[in-house]
């Protein structure tokens, strides 16, 4: 073998010289679609599920519906002997021949005396339905053989037993009350005729009713809702399969490292595979919606006959629409499954990581079913939300308002695009994601670990679970709490237990366990007081926008008149109070507690390893959260960033806690400001009945002053331990920096 | 070709702390030579040659593979090596020849220097029985044989061979010795880790013992056996193994194996990083 073991002679340098980027990508995602279409699982959920599943259960809807018309019913009816009535119910063994229609029901009858009762009727008929011998008990007591008894007497009442909880004892009371229902007007009409009456008189006047939408808008109404959620149900999962394959499984089988040390960049690696991941996901949806469709159109035109009600063959040309939300939505999707799944070591472990996904994604797919959601400026933000709706009033015909939020649509369906990408790419480029430990996680070593390697400032994970216990405590707190509090002390409580409670002793004892200094760890440095007054000074500053922030917000999306109605005694316990508790409690108490945990602890442990910008929108959307009105949320969370660019800033957490405290007492004092007798006021306040603003001027103004102030405290070189404490030695040398 | 200094790398395991599992290597090697990796299990030899195929990022340190860092540029050092380990498995649903030319097509070479090359190896590696079984029908030294020849379809100047016969039989594990031989003449860069000391006796220039994550000792057969005045190799390793450990906690090394270190703040701080086998 010697003479050939020997590989080309060379001259010292590879052979490899003219790679280019897209060649690149276009070999690995050629490679795993050819690896994909030779997987019969991945063939079976992406392909041939979807072609069978719509015929399968039409099949079953079919069979179903078909059981529930011929099933027969048994009702037993006791004491025939007292239905010796002008109108007759039965006629010989069955039902009178006015109420032979209105489906199968067979009858057994017993006269009252011919039956041997137990304890009593009731006991006797309740077992005979549990015991499966009849669906249902009609009881006809001697009593309403009198007439006089049968119109004015509870005894003399028939008695319907039925079971709601079978199905078919359910059937059997719909079946007999329309029946019921029948002999009734029946008798009623006889009863007219014989006293000479017009029967006229039951219908005094006729009502039609008249519906003016076509056919086909009929149908593209319930189409229009449905398609979008079946496919991008389907593009989501069928985005799942492929992505733990791709990514997960190849760590299992050994095949990542293998692209890894090959000329390939992770950039390229990404890309191909989420070329390869996005085609499963938008075939599955799209095969899902074409056999769909077929089934569709044959099971419903037969079902329906003549095609009437909302229930005909979805129109064809309009759901082209759909392939508008599908590719991005596909694209966004996959960069998302992709990057979770590089989470996992195994394919195992990739499902796991992938129903959390699923459990997010849903509600976004689900929000435009719900009654009354149409495309809006509110709703055309909301990521997956707005293209699906886009997509609805594009096959609904209304292009003029499509148009109109379209770019809007698109906007945050590419943000959140390059977001997940970004992600994906990350988690490609992170050597514990790709080679994480394959050890089983040990609960107390872990703890014991943790505890001795704590560092001055809390790590990441740390912080996050500090910003999700919170968020959960308040939302408990919010759920167990309910009514609005009947006095001031009530309001007070309202305020306080949960800034306390549920933000400051999680915050400290977060920093007590997870951090070996703990006031470093709240971020509690000194700052110059030139800074604590340049922050103060922003928070009355930046108060008129806020104010302007949140009637925008509040006219985007309106608060309910309940809402607000129910807000009122609030209002009202409000101004009862001396000012001082009410700042006290509006503006001191969350200024010390928020901005100890948003600015302090969490945005702490974020910014470690030099993540300034990152902590500053994390936090911005925790502090958002925690609020728990949506309008409120939305003001809070563009509050959130630049109270994050002031405290990345300035290092510290009380400049915050001044700015936080500012705002908060500006909003409280605003109305009492407005009421006094200075001669600047009214040109910087306007009164109107039901509320107090600022002058227009003003809020220019005083936006301007703000964004002036924000530039010299930015043109500051944020202090040694704002950019995070990576540098422990400094604070050793420097121990007096902590408060 | 490969020259290495000072390298280490620090693992940070969430459930024991901060790993060294390098620390503070450096040799090099030059063309037509096998330079050979010898340590236990968790020596830090694959952790070595993974940062040379750039997987991985050193802590610190420089490693320069044919002239190119591994830290700037690492998509030219991948183009300079041909990378086989027990953890570079082949595609399960593809077939040798696929396997081969995809990776021969991801260098860049054009459709006609993939073809020509992939006969060539094939005729070498003698797999022309198996070019069009799929990855998951092969026996382990199929395997081997596409792996190898994945790594040399760009015909690079380094090759590194990560304990390359593990789990091989002995008449494959033969063979891919006798490989690795042809390539010497060829004049490659060799690096062949492992942990049988019978192959690096049988086939390596020079040698470096690795003991927890250090190289205890370095240079040719005769020269380490006359440093250590031993002339049985296994003894010799054994005897450097038990002196580094008495003199370990004067180091300030932890001694047993795996043991996390808990000085972290005292460590430079890098990204997050954890590996089960190092």
């Amino acid at each position: 073998m010697n003479d050939e073991s020997s590989p080309l002679a060379n001259d010292g340098e590879s052979l490899s010289k003219n790679r280019s980027k897209w060649k690149a990508v276009f070999l690995i995602y050629r490679r795993e679609m050819i690896d994909q279409l030779r997987d019969r699982r991945t063939l079976f959920t992406v392909a041939i599920l979807p072609i069978m599943l719509y015929p399968l259960l039409g099949m079953i809807l079919f069979q179903v519906a078909q059981f529930q018309q011929e099933h027969p019913i048994t009702i037993c009816v006791l004491g025939k002997d007292h239905l010796d009535v002008p109108v007759p119910l039965f006629d010989g063994d069955g039902f009178a021949e006015e109420f032979k229609e209105g489906g199968k029901i067979d009858l057994v009858y017993y006269n009252w005396g011919t039956v041997k009762l137990g304890s009593s009727v009731k006991d006797e008929t309740t077992r005979w339905i549990e015991e499966g011998r009849f669906d249902a008990v009609l009881v006809v007591p001697p009593e309403f053989l009198d007439h006089s008894a049968r119109v004015s007497q509870d005894v003399a009442k028939i008695k319907l037993y039925y079971d709601v909880s079978s199905d078919e004892s359910r059937v059997a009371r719909e079946r007999m009350l329309s029946r019921l229902d029948r002999w009734q007007t029946l008798w009623i009409r006889s009863e007219l005729a014989a006293t000479g009456v017009e029967e006229t008189i039951l219908h005094p006047f006729r009502l039609d009713e008249v519906d003016i939408a076509p056919q086909e808008s009929k149908s593209a109404a319930f189409w229009s809702k449905m398609l979008p959620f079946i496919m991008l149900v389907w593009a989501l999962t069928g985005a799942f399969y492929p992505a733990i394959d791709l990514v997960a499984g190849e760590k299992e089988r050994g095949t990542l490292e293998t692209l890894l040390c090959s000329p390939a960049s992770r950039a390229e690696i990404v890309w191909g595979k989420l070329g390869a991941v996005a085609t499963a996901s938008i075939t599955t949806a799209l095969l899902n919606l074409c056999s769909m469709l077929l089934t569709s159109s044959l099971f419903f035109d037969q079902l329906s006959g003549d095609g009437g009600g909302v229930f005909s063959s979805p129109p064809l040309l309009p759901l082209s629409w759909l392939l508008v939300a599908l590719l991005p939505l596909s694209l966004l999707f996959s960069a998302v499954a992709l990057a979770a799944a590089a989470l996992a070591k195994s394919s195992k472990e990739g499902q796991y990581y992938l129903m959390p996904l699923m459990m997010i994604s849903l509600p976004l797919v689900m929000i435009p079913m719900l009654p009354g959601i149409e495309l809006a400026v509110g709703t055309s933000i909301i990521p997956v939300t707005g293209m699906f709706l886009l997509s609805r009033t594009l096959i609904e015909g209304d292009y003029l308002i499509a148009a109109l939020h379209a770019p809007a649509v698109f906007g945050v369906t590419f943000l959140c695009l390059g977001l997940a990408l970004r992600w994906a790419k990350r988690q490609f480029e992170d050597e514990s994601v790709l080679f994480g430990s394959h050890e089983p996680f040990d609960l107390k070593r872990w703890v014991v670990s943790s505890w001795r390697q704590r560092e001055a400032m809390p790590t990441t994970a740390a912080s996050y679970f500090c910003g999700a216990v919170i968020l959960v405590l308040l939302f408990l707190a919010r759920l167990s709490g309910g009514e609005l509090p009947q006095d001031s002390s009530g309001f007070a409580r309202m305020v306080l237990v949960p800034q306390i409670a549920m933000v400051l002793i999680p915050t400290l004892a977060f920093a007590g366990f997870c951090s070996l200094k703990p006031l470093r760890a709240l971020r509690l440095h000194t700052s110059s007081v030139r800074t604590l007054f340049i922050c103060f000074a922003l928070g009355i500053l930046f108060h008129p926008t806020y104010l302007l922030l949140a009637e925008t917000v509040n006219t985007v999306y309106p608060m309910t008149d309940q809402a607000m109605e129910a807000l009122q005694p609030v209002v009202k316990q409000m101004a009862e109070l001396p000012l001082w508790i009410v700042i006290t409690l509006i503006a001191v108490t969350p200024a010390i507690c928020e901005e100890l945990a948003f600015r302090g602890l969490i945005f702490g442990g974020l910014a470690k390893n030099g993540r300034n910008w990152g902590a500053i929108v994390v936090t911005a959307i925790l502090f958002g959260s925690s609020h728990g009105v949506l309008q409120q949320s939305i003001c809070a969370t563009f509050m959130g960033l630049l109270l994050g660019v002031i405290a990345y800033r300035t290092g510290s957490v009380l400049p915050g806690i001044l700015f936080h405290f500012a705002n908060n007492a500006m909003s409280v004092c605003i109305q009492r400001l407005s009421e006094s007798q200075f001669g600047v006021i009214d040109y910087i306040f306007t009164r109107s009945n039901e509320s107090v603003g600022y002058q227009i001027w003003w809020t220019i103004n005083s936006f301007g002053l703000g964004v002036s102030a924000l530039t010299l405290l930015m043109r500051n070189q944020p202090p040694s331990h704002a950019s995070d404490e990576r540098n422990d030695a400094n604070h050793q040398r420097n121990p007096s920096a902590a408060l | 070709m490969i020259t290495v200094d000072a390298l280490s790398k620090i693992y940070a395991d969430t459930s024991r702390g901060d790993l060294l599992a390098v620390d503070g290597v450096s040799f090099s090697v030059q063309p037509g030579e096998i330079f050979g990796l010898l340590g236990a299990n968790g020596a830090g030899k694959t952790t070595v040659l993974r940062i040379l195929s750039t997987v991985l990022k050193p802590t610190s340190g420089t490693a320069l593979v044919a002239g190119h860092s591994v830290l700037d540029e690492p998509e030219r050092v991948r183009q300079k090596i041909g990378f086989v380990s027990n953890n570079t498995a082949i595609y399960d649903r593809m077939s040798a020849v696929e396997m081969v030319q995809h990776f021969g097509q991801l260098h860049g070479l054009s459709r006609e220097e993939v073809r020509a090359r992939t006969e060539l190896l094939f005729r070498q590696l003698r797999m022309e029985d198996f070019r069009d079984v799929l990855g998951a029908k092969m026996s382990t030294g199929m395997q081997q044989k596409v792996s190898i020849a994945r790594a040399l379809i760009h015909d690079p100047p380094v090759l590194i061979f990560d304990e390359a016969t593990l789990g091989l039989d002995v008449l494959v594990a033969r063979n891919l010795l006798q490989i690795i031989r042809g390539l010497r003449e060829a004049g490659k860069c060799l690096i062949f880790s492992t942990h049988i000391m019978s192959e690096v006796e049988r086939l390596c220039d020079r040698i470096a013992i690795m003991h927890q994550g250090r190289i205890l000792d370095t240079g040719t057969l005769t020269e380490l056996r006359d440093r250590h005045q031993e002339h049985d190799f296994e003894e010799l390793f054994f005897s450097l193994l038990s002196r580094h450990e008495e003199q370990a906690p004067e180091a300030g090394i932890a001694v047993a194996e795996n043991q996390a270190i808990s000085t972290a703040e005292s460590m430079p701080k890098g990204r997050a990083t954890g590996v089960g086998k190092s």
